[in-house]
């Protein structure tokens, strides 16, 4: 597993995994976020309100989950600016389930000072249901 | 699934006429606690995005993705045979977005195309807003994919 605490780009091993998040997806998280951001509709709130949509219960935004995904480089790189990032939304993150995101580095860049990274986030079936990458610039 | 190696002949027509056309301007004025909320709820810890009174207090990068004008298409865009579903998002970052600035956020069709699998045609179109600060400097570009899984024709 990559250093947890990466601080310049010479910390970064290529083909290392970024500590696993768990993020917070239960109905609490998403209803704060409604709140404060905006997504407040039912299919992202209230598991009833959803099912009557023809979802199996309430989904997290896939904004939201995008944040989940730039909060997990920070968490490994504190100093890294994310410059690209691209998010592909195969399924739906049902909301108080639980997933797990993970990341392994793909690419380093050291002349331009970039990682590129995979991101995943998983439901407890190990079913993919966000895919992302993220191009991400830390010190040299 | 396999991407056509040719681009369909309705969707050149369609690239033709819409690709790069800007269709909609929209004001964001950026509320700070607003993007620290955001960046609470989805896992930040870095007091840069949390703390208002941080000396370099900013948005977190994806928070531009929250950021939505009006409509995804031009208003002459024809109606294609499906339901539009969000497929993805995606930033290219250039400068942080910081508390009480005004953003313009200007919207154009950047890329149509169409991935074919057994269940049929799937068309994807990526609608850019490209986000400006008060001085005319660009400060991200926020991408929201959308795919239409074709009916079935017959």
């Amino acid at each position: 597993m990559a250093n947890s605490t990466v601080k310049t780009i010479a910390d970064v091993e290529f083909g290392g995994e970024l500590p696993s998040f768990v993020p917070d997806t239960s109905i609490e998280a998403t209803r704060r976020f409604g709140k404060y951001v905006g997504w407040g509709t039912p299919r992202f709130t209230d598991h009833e309100g959803a099912r009557k949509e023809g979802l199996p219960g309430a989904i997290v935004p896939g904004v939201m989950s995008q944040g989940f995904l730039g909060a997990m480089i920070h968490r490994w790189a504190p100093n890294a600016e994310i410059v690209a990032i691209d998010t592909v939304f195969r399924a739906p993150v049902q909301v108080d389930h639980p997933h797990t995101i993970t990341g392994v580095v793909t690419d380093i860049d050291e002349d331009e000072g970039t990682v590129e990274i995979d991101i995943t986030i998983t439901n407890e079936a190990g079913e993919t249901r966000v895919f992302g990458t993220a191009t991400a610039k830390l010190p040299t | 699934m396999a991407e056509e190696a040719a681009v369909d002949e309705d969707i050149q027509d369609l690239r033709e006429r819409f690709l790069n056309r800007e269709f909609e301007e929209a004001t964001f004025e950026i509320d700070g606690s607003r993007f620290a909320e955001y960046a609470k709820v989805c896992g930040e810890t870095a007091p840069k995005f949390t703390d208002p009174s941080h000396p370099d207090f900013q948005a977190p990068p994806t928070f531009v993705s929250t950021l939505v004008g009006g409509r995804n298409t031009p208003p002459d865009f024809p109606r294609l045979g499906g339901m539009g579903m969000d497929a993805g998002k995606g930033v290219e970052w250039k400068a942080p977005v910081r508390d009480g600035v005004t953003l313009t956020g200007r919207s154009h069709l950047h890329d149509i195309y169409t991935k074919t699998g057994r269940s049929g045609r799937m068309v994807f179109l990526v609608t850019r807003m490209e986000l400006y600060d008060q001085d005319g400097t660009h400060i991200a570009n926020a991408d929201t994919r959308t795919v239409i899984r074709e009916r079935p024709r017959g």
